[in-house]
């Protein structure tokens, strides 16, 4: 295979080219966030692990629900058709997002990205955008998926939930914002620790453990931190309208999408100052 | 051209690079040398904008790196091969570093040619053997058809067939008016390639100049000479007034300075002694690297007799010695002896 002859185009080029943009950056790393099967199979993990999940979690729940519902039990509410998206899908979204940069560290090719490209605050902005919007795009099309499989069940049982029902259609939307949210944590993360396995631990702790664990802490600060951790606040504006379980406890579903939002950029901020800072 | 300005790096209380000062000019190609720990990686890291100097300026065509428009069309560097995610194919790769300095894409087809990766282009790096991904790195740093060229190691995992493709695409590189600046730690690879040197010790720049003038200012041409009869040749030379050493790795020869082997021939005959081997020794690159950076090796090898400065000859085998004798000469600077 090698052609032992060393043939090089031309001379040094001279200075006829563009400046390369934030929109050549933009590309590039779109192409890499296509160009790897890991961001295909976390996609389809994120749409078909959620819908499929949904599905069951209400197939096994419905008879319950229905009789709650009968009950009049303020503790059931709709929003159980998207279940799924709210454990596979943000779990998904999560490692997505810390992968797009820790892959990068992990193989070395950080070195490559960041010789091409030395300004490096456009990376990770490029990086935060892109991913949001496709978490976003495939995160409303799982939201979709769980709403319409989960109600199946539902009807069946003749309590199915309707898009035209108060706060569903938010929900529904809201959902993808948060998974898109969450693929954005990840990426600050990883921007973070630069650490795959690490970063995936962290987070998912902090979301489904230490997010849980802090309402153990007695009085006002407990309920506080409760209410900010990220999973908590986030995942406010996923669920469905008045029904709404635990309402003291928790924030409004737009105000806890904000809080969850600011805690986000400012991880990011934090990330973009240590990426410029640091050794590659 | 690039230029180092008392660049400095500082890991915690180790000084990686001290005030580096050097400047790798135009249309040569510059070899980079110096021990494992001397500071070449980190060097190199530092002028593509990857490490960040504690104190010192590089600068690349004037500017520093960060501040290039479109870095690829003016720098391309190899650092280390691995530098690639492993799930992407060679293509992809390339294709992406070429999309973000707007490089069109029928470039990537251009270097995988060049570098002779057609056939695997489309596969998964991660296969790659390490001259593959060797020859996918020298394809990312011709991407942009740069001005510049940074190479660590550019022949590391090469095949021959390979090393002398590298050796050829570096020389006509220069000859195109690049600069190249090449690292590495095969010095006979680097006295073929290389115009100038840069030699680094422990962080500090002990070398800034041709190779010819390196060689012979850090390495000396001698006579080497073996005979039965070396006490007594010992004596008359001395006696003449030469400067006679032991050779430091055969018990059987003497080197001696200054003369031509005409005139150690010449003695020899008229006080009717045999010789078994008469030499004039070109000093090899490797032989005036050691010679400086004898005190700045980070890590010296436990082989007390390797060691350099410490007394050579008596416990050596002298069949090894002799093969390192007779390989010496041929690793001159390409010039005539």
């Amino acid at each position: 295979m090698a052609t032992a002859t060393a043939t090089v185009p031309t001379g040094p080029t001279a200075p006829t080219f563009r400046r390369a943009g934030f929109g050549d950056v933009v590309s590039s790393e779109w192409m890499k966030l296509r160009t790897v099967r890991s961001t295909f199979w976390t996609l389809v993990a994120l749409f078909a692990g959620s819908a499929a999940v949904s599905l069951l979690i209400c197939l096994a729940a419905a008879d319950q629900y229905a009789k709650d519902r009968a009950a009049g039990n303020p503790d059931s509410s709709p929003d159980i058709v998207m279940l799924g998206l709210l454990f596979i899908g943000q779990i998904a979204a999560y490692v997505l997002g810390v992968m797009t940069i820790s892959a990068e560290y992990s193989t070395g090719a950080i070195r490559s990205t960041l010789s091409a490209m030395p300004r490096r605050v456009e990376i990770l902005v490029a990086k935060a955008i892109l991913l949001a919007v496709v978490v976003f795009v495939v995160g409303l099309a799982a939201a979709f998926a769980c709403f319409y499989l989960g109600n199946i069940p539902l009807q069946a049982k003749h309590v199915g939930v309707k898009l035209s029902d108060p706060g569903v259609l938010r929900g529904v939307f809201g959902s993808a914002l948060y998974v898109a949210g969450l693929s954005v944590f990840g990426l600050a993360m990883g921007f973070l620790l630069r650490h795959t396995a690490g970063a995936i631990t962290i987070g998912l702790a902090l979301i489904f453990i230490i997010g849980g664990l802090v309402q153990l802490i007695p009085g006002s600060i407990g309920r506080w931190l409760y209410k900010v951790m990220p999973g908590n606040a986030g995942a406010q504006v996923s669920q469905f309208g008045e029904m709404k379980r635990n309402a003291d406890k928790n924030f409004a579903p737009w105000t806890g999408f904000t809080v969850f939002m600011l805690e986000v950029v400012v991880l990011l901020v934090i990330g973009a100052i240590l990426f410029e800072r640091r050794d590659a | 051209m690039i230029r180092a300005v008392g660049l400095t790096k500082r890991y915690g209380d180790r000084l990686a690079v001290d005030h580096a000062d050097f400047t790798v000019e135009s249309g040569t190609v510059t070899g980079f040398l110096g021990p494992n720990g001397a500071g070449k990686s980190t060097t190199m890291r530092m002028i593509l904008g990857l490490d960040h100097p504690t104190a010192g300026t590089v600068t690349v065509s004037g500017r520093p790196y960060r501040q290039l428009p479109a870095p690829l069309r003016e720098v391309g560097a190899l650092l280390d091969a691995k530098a690639v995610h492993g799930g992407r194919s060679a293509y992809n790769h390339l294709a992406c570093l070429a999309t973000s300095n707007r490089i069109p894409l029928k470039r990537v087809d251009e270097v995988i040619s060049l570098v002779g990766l057609d056939r695997v282009a489309k596969k998964r790096s991660k296969s790659f053997s390490l001259g593959m991904g060797q020859r996918l790195g020298i394809a990312a740093a011709l991407l942009g058809d740069p001005g510049t060229l940074l190479f660590d190691e550019p022949v590391n995992g090469l095949d021959p067939e390979g090393i002398l493709w590298v050796r050829n695409l570096m020389k006509s590189l220069a000859a195109q008016g690049r600069t190249v600046f090449v690292s590495s730690h095969l010095m006979s690879e680097m006295a073929l390639t290389a115009d100038r040197v840069i030699v680094i010790g422990r962080g500090e720049i002990k070398a800034d100049t041709t190779m010819r003038e390196f060689i012979a200012q850090n390495a000396s041409t001698h006579v080497r000479v073996r005979s039965p009869h070396l006490g007594k040749l010992h004596e008359l030379m001395t006696g003449t007034g030469w400067q006679v050493e032991a050779a430091p790795d055969d018990e059987d020869a003497l080197r001696v300075y200054d003369v031509t082997s005409d005139a150690v021939g010449e003695l020899a005959g008229q006080n009717g002694l045999w010789l078994h081997e008469l030499a004039v020794v070109q000093p090899s690159l490797e032989e005036a690297f050691m010679s400086m950076t004898a005190d700045s090796v980070e890590y010296h090898a436990g082989l007390g007799g390797m060691e350099p400065g410490a007394s050579g000859g008596s416990g050596t085998d002298p069949g090894a010695a002799t093969n390192t004798a007779v390989a010496q000469p041929g690793r001159p600077n390409g010039e005539a002896r």
